[in-house]
């Protein structure tokens, strides 16, 4: 096709107001991840303890024999237990390739050539993560309490625990951000997202096997700090007011888990850079 | 008038397979990849060190209900949790998904398969290479743990030395049947990485917690078989574990292994040979 003008036009296009691009990444990044088939059935997978749990709830308020099955404030707790295999595999699907992918095809120069800050970045692909976890903790949790409120027909029980939806929205953002800023970080430091998914596999498997040791010779629950998911079952407990499963204090567990998230914003901080120009 | 080339014979599957190998293992071996399996393999050293230390600082030792803990038995413990539910799974996921797919990667595998060897040997040579070079670093691992823990609370080396023997030959095996199993993974799906992890971390620890038959479907049943000593109670799963564990003999354990490593090797290979593999532009 011949070019007939090589004159320069103005862009005619819509502007986007500054501070919004990261609202760009995660879109496409959503959009990309929602295409898949493979990723869809993962997340339906996800959904099917709501479903469970769901039936419990029916059956403990309409059934009189099924009364033993009635909900408490423990039931969402540990739904959101059962709940954390899945966010590990949709945090490795999702969040291994997230940046890994971006440096592998030298595409990082080519965002940060463009009106968007590092932070911008950073924040539009922690969010995509994040959208997706809390699709399967926080958002079928808040169902599970909405249905108990249908099933039953009054709000006693969420009058009564009060504190559930704060609860529940407080301790599912803590998870979610630590384990999503962690496997972000993780996705900055290679360019092979095998390695990276490996690489946090390590970190949540690995503390987890070193405390079983410590446990296992101690016999002492004190040494729960190690292991990354043993601190947010101790802060999980501490927010759902329930007994404390491990003898370490939880402030030192909260430690680690906000110490861990600010070790990966320093990572991210200084892996997510463009060309550095030596003079 | 000029002779007729002669025509060179294509080699066989086994020494096309040694001549990947030998390519192969010095990649492996001085890779970043294998940075990792040592700081993986450094953990339990240095947890290890740990232990010795404090077990010379406070002389009554540790204490399970009550008890001195044997360091035997610490030793034990540190296989069961360190080494057969963690380190073996993930470096069969972690190298066996990779064997082909790091070539397709790199856009790399073409080299390998227009040389004059069957498709095939690529991925025995790969294996192969991937077990040495697993074993040559599992294996002082596991020596250097022993080392340092058996001494504790007055065992006896010398008593314990056999048993040490029969962990590096069950996790030699172990490494192997893994590695095979996710070679297979690797060679025929896309997305290699989530499929071992969920065999790894989700099927095998699940399916090992129920009755009946569903458990001989597993690497870890018949694996654990071989394991020497007690399983450990560190939770509520595996007192679970303990429950319904059903321990086959060593030589069915031996024999599902063998087969597990045969059957999944000849499917890749079969993979390798048929599929297309098409490269990233």
């Amino acid at each position: 096709m011949p070019i007939h003008d090589q004159g320069y036009r103005r862009y005619s296009g819509g502007k986007a107001p500054r501070g919004y691009g990261w609202a760009v990444i995660t879109r496409a990044g959503i959009r990309t991840l929602v295409a898949k088939r493979a990723f869809l059935g993962l997340l339906l997978l996800a959904w099917f303890p709501f479903f469970v749990r769901a039936v419990q709830i029916y059956a403990a308020a309409n059934l009189p024999q099924a009364a033993f099955l009635a909900p408490t404030p423990s039931t969402f707790r540990d739904f959101l237990g059962q709940q954390d295999i899945f966010a590990f595999f949709i945090t490795v699907y999702v969040g291994a390739g997230l940046i890994a992918n971006d440096r592998r095809a030298n595409a990082l120069q080519i965002y940060l050539s463009k009106p968007l800050t590092r932070a911008e970045y950073v924040f539009g692909k922690l969010a995509i993560l994040m959208t997706f976890l809390l699709l399967v903790t926080w958002v079928p949790a808040i169902l599970l309490l909405i249905v108990q409120i249908a099933f039953a027909g009054n709000f006693t029980f969420f009058q009564n625990n009060a504190y559930l939806f704060p609860a529940i929205t407080v301790f599912t953002f803590l998870d979610v951000t630590m384990v999503a800023t962690a496997m972000l970080a993780l996705s900055s430091l290679s360019k092979s997202s095998r390695y990276v998914g490996i690489l946090y596999a390590a970190v949540i498997f690995f503390t987890q096997a070193v405390y079983g040791v410590l446990f296992a010779v101690t016999r002492s629950t004190s040494f729960s700090w190690v292991s990354f998911p043993a601190n947010l079952t101790q802060v999980g407990d501490v927010i759902f007011r329930l007994p404390l499963k491990y003898s370490t204090p939880w402030p030192v567990s909260l430690l680690m888990i906000l110490g861990l998230i600010a070790v990966s914003g320093l990572v991210l901080e200084r892996r997510v850079r463009g060309v550095e120009v030596v003079a | 008038m000029t002779e007729p080339a002669t025509r060179r014979a294509t080699p066989s599957v086994f020494v096309s397979a040694m001549r990947i190998f030998d390519l192969s293992l010095g990649q492996m071996l001085w890779s970043r990849r294998s940075v990792f399996l040592g700081l993986l393999l450094g953990g339990p050293v240095l947890l290890a060190i740990a232990l010795r230390v404090v077990s010379v600082l406070y002389t009554s030792g540790f204490r399970i209900n009550g008890a001195q803990a044997a360091g035997a038995s610490v030793f034990g413990m540190m296989i069961w949790l360190l080494y057969i539910r963690f380190i073996v799974p993930v470096l069969g996921v972690f190298y066996g998904t990779a064997l082909i797919a790091d070539e397709v990667d790199d856009k790399t595998i073409t080299y390998l398969f227009t040389r004059p060897i069957p498709r095939r040997a690529v991925l025995f040579g790969k294996f192969l290479a991937y077990l040495v070079c697993t074993v040559l670093l599992v294996l002082p691992s596991v020596m250097l743990v022993f080392f340092l823990i058996v001494p504790i609370g007055g065992s006896s080396i010398g008593e314990a030395f056999p048993s040490l023997l029969a962990d590096l030959a069950m996790l030699a095996i172990g490494l192997a049947a893994y590695g095979a199993v996710f070679a297979l993974v690797g060679t025929r799906l896309k997305r290699p990485l989530i499929v071992g992890l969920v065999f790894a971390f989700g099927w095998e620890p699940a399916v090992l917690l129920f009755p009946g038959y569903l458990k001989r479907l597993t690497v870890a049943y018949y694996l654990q078989a071989l394991v020497r000593h007690e399983m450990p109670q560190d939770s509520a799963v595996s007192m679970l574990l303990q429950v319904f564990r059903e321990v086959p003999s060593v030589l069915t354990s031996l024999v599902g292994l063998a087969v597990i490593v045969g059957v999944t090797l000849w499917l890749a290979g079969r993979a390798v040979e048929q599929r297309e593999f098409v490269l990233d532009q």
